[in-house]
């Protein structure tokens, strides 16, 4: 978190230096200090913020692309003369994870082409989810698997008490 | 009256026809499970496309600070709601409308039992953090 930290103080300098503290400034200011720690992050010791922003942003560019193929997907289904929607409830086996990557998680695959979360196991170590227009699970477990990596990336995880 | 603005109405129409086609699907599936898809999903984006263009309508900086807090809780609150809607109705008992009778989870109105297991692990992992 040191990383942000510096971010956010470059960002304040540069507003302060330009003569308007606007957000205008405040973000040209976060975005040049972001360039400026992305090529020198080991003199600056902020290696770790890079890493985590990288796999922040491949999550975020990952669920709109999710968000657009689901609502497309949906959208035929609605409009289709005799639709064939395939229910299902089937079960994803997870890693464990903190309360807050679950809930996001949770949301995420909500958003996702032909799912929607129903609950988890008292040991949150399963998530059954119901699902529509799927013609095997196989590919929708992999695509879970996909965000539930992508979110581990740039989330803490839980320490190993938490974990059993 | 024909002032088309592109930038402005082209993604308002795109969200308005997924709000759209979310209505109709709501009145089309079969049941409570698949219509939450159609309502969860499709109102997300369809209302991010039509707060989209009334933010470039304004092009002013504060209206985009808007657009991106309502996106934030639309995004968190719309699928939580959802989860929430189908998990009560599963537990309490609504059956599914399964044609391939795949229900992996078996859960079907078995509510307190499945609360009194989540009760015993969220205590056990608790004890697991004193200990």
């Amino acid at each position: 978190m040191k990383g942000l930290a510096l971010n956010v103080l470059l960002a304040v300098v540069w507003a302060l230096f330009s003569g308007e503290v606007s957000l205008r400034e405040l973000v040209i200011g976060f975005l040049l200090g972001y360039a400026l720690l992305n090529m020198f992050p080991d003199a600056l010791g902020t290696r770790s913020y890079q890493r985590t922003s990288f796999a922040l942003l491949r999550f975020a560019a990952m669920f709109i692309r999710e968000l657009t193929v689901a609502n497309v997907q949906v959208a035929l289904l609605a409009l289709h003369p005799r639709p064939d929607l395939k229910p299902m409830i089937f079960k994803v086996n997870l890693h464990p994870h903190t309360d807050t990557t679950l809930t996001l998680l949770a949301a995420t695959v909500t958003l996702m082409p032909g799912s929607v979360v129903l609950g988890f196991s008292p040991d949150r170590r399963e998530m059954y989810v119901h699902a529509i227009g799927l013609d095997n699970t196989r590919a929708a477990r992999e695509s879970i698997h996909r965000v539930e990596r992508a979110l581990s990336a740039f989330l803490p995880t839980p320490s190993l008490k938490e974990a059993t | 009256m024909n002032d088309f603005n592109a930038l402005r109405d082209i993604p308002i129409l795109i969200g308005a026809f997924f709000v759209l086609t979310s209505a109709i699907g709501i009145v089309r599936f079969p049941d409570l499970y698949s219509r939450l898809h159609a309502s969860s999903k499709l109102v997300t984006l369809g209302s991010a496309g039509i707060f989209l263009g009334a933010a470039l309508s304004f092009q002013d900086s504060a209206a985009f600070t808007r657009l991106l807090a309502v996106l934030i809780f639309q995004f968190l609150t719309t699928p939580l709601t959802a989860y929430l809607i189908a998990q009560a109705a599963y537990l309490r008992g609504l059956p599914p409308h399964l044609p391939g009778g795949i229900d992996e989870w078996g859960a079907l109105g078995r509510a307190e039992e499945i609360a009194q297991a989540d009760r015993e692990a969220v205590r056990a992992m608790q004890t697991e953090g004193q200990g």
